[in-house]
C-alpha cells in the first residue's frame, strides 16, 4: 500500500481544505496525480504540488498520510476518511475528522475547533488539546456524531460532544462550559475539571467527570452514590465499567423523562451534595 | 430578436391545442403570427413545448423564508449551487434567492407567487425578489387576521373594508387576498387558536365563517384578478376535512365577478392535501381525499392547489402560528415563532417526511388522490414549496402522476403501507397526459391568478415565456419524465433564450406584479382616518413610513383596476 508524506513548504496565512488528501482517495493516485489535486484555499484553488513537498512509498498494511510541519491553518484533514491512517506531525486547523467514517488520526499537536464534527465511525487521537466543539453536529443540525471515539490528551473547550448521538470522547485534560449540550447518547469521559452548565439539555447518554465541578444544574436529580459503575446506554447494552466512586445524576428534567446519566466524581466534589 | 421554434409537439391548454406538431414565433418578447427570415432557429424535434411555467403557491421569498434560511445552516450545507458565471446559493428546502430563481427557470418556470407576505414587513420580500433572477413575481399579502378588516366585518361594512383592502394592496404592493387560518393566528395573539368556522376569535368576537366569506365579498366586489387565496383552519389535523368542505360551502353563491383576467372561481383553497384527513387521531387517520374532489368537481366556484408532500426533509413556514407551535410539539425540533402587530403571526418547524412513516405515507397518498380523483381543469400542482416539499421536487410529481408504473413503485416498495391501507390511491389506474400537466403546471394557474391574457399560453400576442422540454409524449419511465422537467432543453423568457440544456445561459430579471385598483375618494378619505387612527395608537411604525416605495423592484407591473363605483 501507499504512504503518502506532505511537507508544507512555508506558512501560510489563508487555510486550505485538505479534504481531498485522505487514505481512501490517495491510495489509487501516482504522484503526478497527487501533486496535481486541487485544494481550496480561500476562494482559490491551489494544487497539492505547490504547498507541499510530497513524496510517496510502497508500505506495508493500509494506506498512509503523513502531514509533516502541519500547522492550524489546514483544516478538513482526514475529512469523510473511511480507512487507513492519518499522521499529523504539528498542530491542526478546524474540522479534523469531520464526518469521518473509519480509520485513524493521529494529531502530535493541538487541533482547532469542530474536531470530530459530525463522526460516524473510527478512531481521532488528538495528543495535544483541542479546542471548542469536539465530536459536536454541524451548526445547526440535531444529529451529532453518531460513531467512533475521540481522544483529546490535553484540554478541550466549549460545548464538547454536542448533539451527540453515539460513540465515546475522552478528554484527558479539562473543559470548558456546557459539556454534552443536547446530548442524546454517546459517552463523555472527562478526567479533568469541568465549567459551568455539564449535560445542559441532554436527553440520553452518559458524561463522566472526573475532575472537580463547581455546580451541576438544577434540572438534575440526584440518584445517589455508585461505586465502580457499569454504564448501561439500553437494555442491550453490555455496560461499559467506569473506575471510582461518583454521585450519580438523571436529566436534563427540563425534557420529558429524560434518560442522560451524570457520574460525577466523590473525591473530588465533597461541596456537592 | 426574433425567433422560430421549429418542429415541437405543442401542448397549449387554453388555446385547445393538444399534441399539435407546429412552429411557434417569437418577436420583441411576445408571440407573433409569423418572423422574418432572418428570425433564429430553435429545433424542437422530438421535444415538447409548453408556455413557462406559473406557480401560485410558493413561499419563496421575505422574512419567515429567510427566518428558515438562518435558522436551518444544516439545510443549507445540504445542496450548494455553484455555477461558472451565476451567483452562488446554497440550500435544499429553502435556497437563497439566486438558487431559487435559476432552479425554477431550469425547470421552464417563469412566474412565481410568494404565497404569504406579511404587510408590515412587506419590504423584506420585496427586497429580496429584487435579487431573484429569472422569473415573475407577486406577493400575496395576509389579511385573514387583520384588526382592520376583522373590524369591519364585524361592523358588516364591506365597502369601507374593500377600500382599505385596496389600499393595504397598493401600500404593500400585494397581488392578492390571502387568508391563512382567519382568526386562528389572532387567536394564537391570546395562546389559543380557532378550531372550527363558527369558533369566535378572542376580543374581535367574529368567526372564521365571517372573515372568509366577507373577504370573499370584498374580493368580487374589487373585481381582483384572483380569488380569495385560503388556507382553511385546522391545517393538518384529522379529521380536518369537514371543516374544509364547509369552508368551500361558506363562499358558496359569491360569483367570480373580475375586473381584469378570465377568472371563473371565487375561492381558491391552497395546499388542500393538508385539508383533507379524516379520523379523529394519528392513530385512525386517513384519506378523505375522494370526498373533497368530489365536492370540487361538482362546484363551480373552488379551485384546489395540492401540496404534494414529496416525502424529503424539509423546512415547514406558515403563518399559521398555532399550527406550527403543534408540529413542534409533535416532532420536538426547533421551532421559531414571530408576531405581526396588527395583522398575522408566523412560525418555523424543519420537518422529515419520512417515506416509512404511516402518517407521511398517507399524507403522500392523499395528494396524488387529490390529483386522480380532481377535475384536471380545477386542480393545480404545486408543494407549498417549502412545506410539503421543496419546488425542485415538481418533476417527480409529474412523473408520480404520468407513470402508474413509477407509482407503483414508490406506493409498494417506498412508502409506508398505510398508504394502500388508508387511501384509494392504489385503485386509481389515471395516468396524466402531457396537455393535463401542461394544465395543472401553467395553463390553470394563469387562468385563476387572472394573467391569462397574456401568460400561461402560446396564442399570439402572448408574452414569450416558452418551455422546451426533451421528452416523448408517451414516455412512461419514471426517471426519464423526471429528468426531462427538471432541466428544461430551452426555456425563453420574455423572448430571451434563458435556459439551454439545463443550463441557465442568461441572468435576467423579472418584473413584479401587483395590484392597484381605485375605489371612491371620500369612501377612501374615511378609510385612511381609521388607518391613521390605528397607526397612531398600535402600530410600531409611522403610516409614512409604511408604504413600498417605488425603488423596491427591478421594474414594477401594475394592474390597474377602476373600482370607482364603490363610494
Amino acid at each position: 500500500m501507499k504512504e503518502l508524506i506532505l511537507t508544507l513548504q512555508k506558512d501560510i496565512i489563508v487555510p486550505v481544505e485538505m479534504d481531498k488528501v485522505i487514505p481512501n482517495v490517495i491510495e489509487n493516485l501516482s504522484l503526478e496525480e497527487i501533486k496535481n489535486l486541487e485544494l481550496v484555499q480561500g476562494r482559490k484553488r491551489v494544487k497539492v504540488g505547490d504547498l507541499f513537498d510530497v513524496e510517496l512509498n510502497e508500505i506495508e498494511g493500509e494506506p498512509r498520510v503523513v502531514i509533516k510541519n502541519s500547522n492550524n491553518k489546514l483544516k478538513y484533514v482526514g475529512s469523510k476518511m473511511t480507512k487507513g491512517e492519518v499522521i499529523v506531525e504539528g498542530d491542526v486547523g478546524m474540522y479534523v475528522g469531520a464526518e469521518m467514517k473509519g480509520g485513524k488520526i493521529i494529531v502530535n499537536g493541538n487541533a482547532d475547533s469542530w474536531a470530530g464534527q459530525n463522526m460516524k465511525g473510527g478512531e481521532l487521537l488528538i495528543k495535544g488539546s483541542a479546542r471548542d466543539y469536539v465530536g459536536s453536529a454541524y451548526r445547526g443540525d440535531w444529529r451529532g456524531m453518531s460513531g467512533g471515539k475521540i481522544i483529546v490528551e490535553g484540554n478541550a473547550g466549549n460545548e464538547i460532544g454536542e448533539f451527540m448521538r453515539k460513540g465515546l470522547i475522552h478528554i484527558k485534560g479539562n473543559v470548558g462550559i456546557m459539556a454534552g449540550i443536547h446530548q442524546n447518547g454517546g459517552i463523555i469521559i472527562i478526567d479533568g475539571d469541568v465549567d459551568v452548565r455539564v449535560g445542559g439539555e441532554m436527553k440520553a447518554g452518559a458524561i463522566v467527570v472526573y475532575g472537580k465541578v463547581d455546580e451541576v444544574l438544577p434540572s438534575f436529580k440526584y440518584e445517589g452514590i455508585v461505586e465502580n459503575p457499569v454504564i448501561k446506554l439500553s437494555k442491550k447494552d453490555e455496560g461499559t465499567p467506569i473506575e471510582g466512586t461518583f454521585y450519580k445524576f438523571i436529566g436534563d428534567y427540563v425534557h420529558n423523562k429524560p434518560k442522560g446519566q451524570l457520574y460525577i466524581s466523590v473525591e473530588n466534589n465533597p461541596h456537592l451534595i | 430578436m426574433e425567433y422560430i421554434i421549429k418542429n415541437g409537439i405543442v401542448y397549449d391548454p387554453l388555446n385547445g391545442v393538444n399534441g399539435e406538431k407546429m412552429d411557434i414565433c417569437v418577436k420583441d418578447g411576445k408571440i407573433v403570427e409569423s418572423v422574418s427570415d432572418n428570425a433564429k432557429i430553435i429545433d424542437a424535434s422530438n421535444c415538447v413545448v409548453m408556455p413557462g411555467g406559473v406557480d401560485s403557491h410558493s413561499h419563496l421569498a421575505g422574512a419567515k423564508v429567510n427566518v428558515g434560511r438562518i435558522f436551518r445552516p444544516e439545510d443549507s450545507v445540504k445542496d450548494i449551487y455553484a455555477k461558472k458565471g451565476l451567483r452562488t446559493g446554497t440550500g435544499f428546502s429553502v435556497p437563497s434567492t439566486y438558487k431559487t430563481g435559476y432552479q425554477y427557470s431550469e425547470m421552464g418556470y417563469t412566474m412565481v407567487v410568494e404565497a404569504a407576505m406579511p404587510p408590515l414587513i412587506a419590504r423584506h420580500t420585496h427586497e429580496e425578489f429584487i435579487e431573484t433572477p429569472q422569473i415573475d413575481k407577486a406577493a400575496m399579502p395576509l389579511f385573514g387576521n387583520n384588526w382592520m378588516v376583522m373590524e369591519y366585518l364585524k361592523e358588516g361594512d364591506i365597502k369601507a373594508c374593500a377600500a382599505y383592502v385596496a389600499w393595504l394592496l397598493k401600500a404593500t404592493r400585494g397581488f392578492a387576498i390571502k387568508i391563512v387560518n382567519p382568526g386562528g393566528t389572532e387567536a394564537w395573539g391570546w395562546g389559543k387558536n380557532v378550531h372550527s368556522l363558527d369558533d369566535p376569535v378572542p376580543y374581535f368576537d367574529i368567526t372564521p365563517r365571517e372573515i372568509v366569506r366577507g373577504l370573499a365579498e370584498v374580493n368580487e366586489m374589487l373585481g381582483l384578478p384572483h380569488s380569495i387565496h385560503v388556507h382553511p383552519n385546522n391545517l393538518g389535523h384529522p379529521g380536518n376535512w369537514e371543516t374544509t368542505l364547509e369552508t368551500m360551502k361558506c363562499v358558496e353563491g359569491i360569483e367570480a365577478k373580475p375586473r381584469y383576467g378570465e377568472r371563473e372561481t371565487s375561492y381558491y383553497n391552497t395546499h388542500c392535501q393538508f385539508h383533507s384527513y379524516g379520523g379523529t387521531s394519528w392513530k385512525d387517520f386517513e384519506s378523505k381525499a375522494i370526498e373533497i374532489a368530489e365536492y370540487v368537481n361538482k362546484s363551480k366556484h373552488v379551485v384546489i392547489d395540492v401540496g404534494q408532500i414529496t416525502l424529503d426533509e424539509t423546512t415547514t413556514m406558515t403563518a399559521d402560528g398555532p399550527m406550527e407551535y403543534d408540529l413542534h410539539m409533535t416532532n420536538g425540533l426547533k421551532w421559531a415563532n414571530c408576531d405581526v402587530e396588527l395583522e398575522t403571526g408566523s412560525g418555523v418547524v424543519p420537518f422529515i417526511y419520512s417515506p416509512k412513516g404511516p402518517v407521511y405515507a398517507v399524507q403522500w397518498a392523499i395528494g396524488l388522490e387529490l390529483f386522480l380523483h380532481t377535475n384536471t381543469d380545477k386542480v393545480l400542482l404545486t408543494t407549498d414549496h417549502p412545506n410539503a416539499g421543496p419546488f425542485i421536487r415538481y418533476p417527480r410529481v409529474i412523473a408520480w402522476l404520468m407513470s402508474k408504473k413509477y407509482r407503483d413503485e414508490w406506493l409498494y416498495n417506498k412508502v409506508h403501507k398505510w398508504a394502500q391501507q388508508r387511501s384509494h390511491v392504489a385503485d386509481s389506474d389515471k395516468e396524466y397526459d402531457l396537455y393535463e400537466i401542461a394544465k395543472i403546471t401553467r395553463a390553470n394557474q394563469a387562468k385563476v391568478l387572472g394573467l391569462s391574457e397574456t401568460k400561461g399560453h402560446l396564442g399570439v400576442g402572448a408574452e414569450a415565456d416558452i418551455a422546451i422540454y426533451a421528452i416523448d409524449p408517451e414516455e412512461k419511465d419514471g426517471k426519464k419524465i423526471e429528468k426531462a422537467f427538471r432541466y428544461a432543453k430551452y426555456v425563453l423568457k420574455g423572448g430571451d433564450v434563458v435556459v439551454k440544456d439545463g443550463n441557465i445561459v442568461k441572468q435576467i430579471f423579472g418584473d413584479t406584479i401587483y395590484v392597484d385598483v381605485q375605489v371612491g375618494e371620500d369612501l377612501m378619505n374615511e378609510v385612511l382616518k381609521d388607518v391613521e387612527e390605528k397607526f397612531r395608537r398600535y402600530y410600531s411604525v409611522n403610516i409614512d413610513n409604511y408604504p413600498v416605495s417605488d425603488k423596491y423592484a427591478n421594474s414594477w407591473r401594475v394592474i390597474k383596476i377602476d373600482a370607482t363605483d364603490i363610494n
